[in-house]
């Protein structure tokens, strides 16, 4: 049985594949060539013109706190300004924490958007649903994660599914399942490929590309050519869409027996040195293997730095003596040199590929944490205002957007509304704005974001 | 899910009279990596060992001074009521080296 979007589909074989085909790459087929032909001709996308190509977004789940990390505020009272210092960057007038030394060297690539915020409620979710999707959303109107709306406007460059998320999904981050990590009114055919397993483990493998044991690829061939009759038949009687799910087929044999495919995600065709580079932990290899999957074809990858908050070492810096209790010691000995060191790693290797100035590296969060330390010393959550920052993909680096005021608690000047970062990756990557539209709920055809593109950046 | 660590890190430091060279990491688990110094025997230094592979540490006085490579093992972020790890610390990852002023 294999499943595709929620269909059980029989194959002779009894073969079960879980998420990847679940997810509906096989679904793909037939659906995204149009869209690009048709939105090439009504001039809302021009490819020729883009300037990215590719996207690897990092998610800080949890998110950090701006005042600690790349916001500092060194001349704000005690209780504000917290325990770290800031060192200078490789760009005049530009400084961030000690605790990123990396990071400064390379800030010539970055630009910082210092004055984020938004109006929501201060959940993870709702910064999550924000920063992924550009647009608040409920239950009733989800709306499709970034990623999607770049296989939904491109589709797939190769047999690798468009988008695809590391190392898996977003979990329980406190306030529901509404986390902007899927397809939403796009369908099946455009949810996110979640890896689901971890790359940084000695065994990993990705078992939705494996062959069962004991099926070899001429069997699985045999197979498919008889598939392959009986879709011929039902072809002459049966709907468009049905069709489109038929050629389905087609796609994920071919995801099954490529060859290309399997590579992408094998770490172990990597030298160790660059391995150790990335650092041998889930997000280092996450990150690296972000980088093999876009030079494979997929054009989107999102890797998400943890995936709770609750119980285990992340951003979310409550230090509440339980179970939200990462507090300064976690963020000086695992959280910024582990990102220090993977970010900087996956800048570096994209540039000696030639990759960096068609792919941008874009670092999200869900908000900022107060500016003032809370009564245990850690910081809670804040949407008034956070830095995220992008690098690569032809945007202007070495550059500041937006401040904040002196104790970090409001944008000072030029706020940056959350859509604005995905307008800009949208622009960026050669759509119009003004017209691409994508099918929305009951089909109505909606705007992909409703905000401008961050001038700056350009 | 928790992040995963592979593998142990190992490195080897050695001395050009007092200026301390590193090597790369192998088995990198990409967190804190720290030159620990000691001066007869009690910490008087540590120092972030990522910028730079060298590190010459200014401290004149006299002593035996000994140093090592560390980094920061993670096992999960069990704290205390002092609010230090209980679990999780750090790990000597090098050889040890001595000079004496």
């Amino acid at each position: 049985m294999l499943n595709i979007g929620k269909e059980k589909v029989s194959l002779c074989s009894g073969l079960t594949r879980r998420s990847f085909l679940q997810a509906g790459v096989a679904g793909m087929a037939g659906l995204w060539l149009p869209d690009l032909l048709k939105l090439e001709a009504q001039g809302s996308v021009d490819p020729s013109r883009a300037r990215i190509k590719n996207c690897i977004t990092i998610f800080l789940v949890g998110s950090p706190g701006h005042i600690d990390t790349w916001d500092m505020k060194p001349e704000a009272p005690t209780e504000v300004r917290g325990r770290f210092r800031p060192i200078r960057t490789n760009v005049n007038g530009i400084q961030i924490c000690e605790h990123f030394p990396l990071m400064a060297r390379k800030m010539d690539k970055v630009s910082l958007i210092r004055s984020l915020h938004h109006r929501t409620g201060a959940t993870h979710e709702n910064g999550q649903r924000w920063m992924m999707t550009a647009h608040d959303f409920n239950a009733d109107s989800i709306k499709p994660h970034s990623g999607s709306v770049i296989s939904r406007v491109f589709g797939q460059k190769s047999e690798l599914p468009a988008n695809v998320i590391l190392p898996g999904q977003i979990g329980n981050t406190g306030a529901g399942n509404l986390h902007g990590q899927s397809a939403g009114h796009l369908g099946s055919a455009h949810e996110p490929f979640f890896l689901g397993s971890d790359p940084a483990a000695p065994n990993f493998r990705v078992g939705d590309l494996e062959v069962p044991a004991g099926m070899s690829a001429s069997r699985l061939d045999a197979r498919r050519e008889l598939l392959g009759q009986l879709d011929q038949l039902q072809r002459r009687t049966e709907s468009r869409s049905t069709q489109a799910h038929d050629s389905s087929y087609n796609r994920a044999f071919r995801l099954l027996t490529s060859q290309r495919a399997k590579d992408a995600f094998n770490l172990n065709l990597e030298p160790a040195r660059l391995r150790d580079r990335y650092g041998r932990n889930t997000f280092g290899q996450s990150c690296l293997m972000a980088r093999r999957l876009i030079e494979g074809g997929v054009r989107y990858v999102t890797v998400n730095h943890f995936d709770t908050v609750f119980g285990q070492t992340c951003w979310d810096m409550h230090a509440d003596g339980g179970g939200l209790n990462n507090t300064y010691l976690d963020y000086e000995r695992h959280l910024c040199p582990q990102f220090d060191w993977a970010f900087t790693a996956l800048l570096d290797d994209l540039e000696q590929r030639g990759m960096l100035q068609e792919t941008v590296v874009a670092v999200l969060s869900e908000f900022g944490r107060t500016p003032r330390l809370n009564g245990r010393g850690g910081r809670d959550h804040y949407p008034n205002a956070w830095t995220n920052f992008v690098a690569g993909g032809n945007f202007r680096g070495g550059q500041v957007i937006g401040s904040t005021d002196r104790i970090g608690s409001r944008p000072h000047d030029n706020p940056i509304e959350p859509p604005q970062v995905l307008a800009s990756i949208y622009r960026g990557m050669g759509i119009n704005l003004d017209t691409t539209t994508m099918p929305g709920p009951g089909e109505r055809p909606v705007r992909l974001v409703e905000a401008e593109p961050i001038p700056q950046l350009f | 899910m928790e992040q995963r660590f592979e593998g142990t890190p190992q490195a080897t430091i050695r001395l050009e009279g007092r200026r301390l060279i590193r090597s790369e990491v192998s088995n990198d688990w990409g967190l804190l990596l720290r030159w620990e110094i000691k001066r007869n025997g009690q910490v008087v230094a540590t120092v972030n060992a990522r910028p730079d592979m060298r590190y010459e540490h200014p401290d004149t006085a006299p002593g035996e001074y000994t140093v090592v490579l560390q980094m920061w093992r993670y096992v999960n972020y069990a704290k205390n009521a002092q609010g230090e790890f209980t679990q999780s610390r750090f790990v000597n990852v090098s050889n040890v080296v001595t000079y004496r002023i």
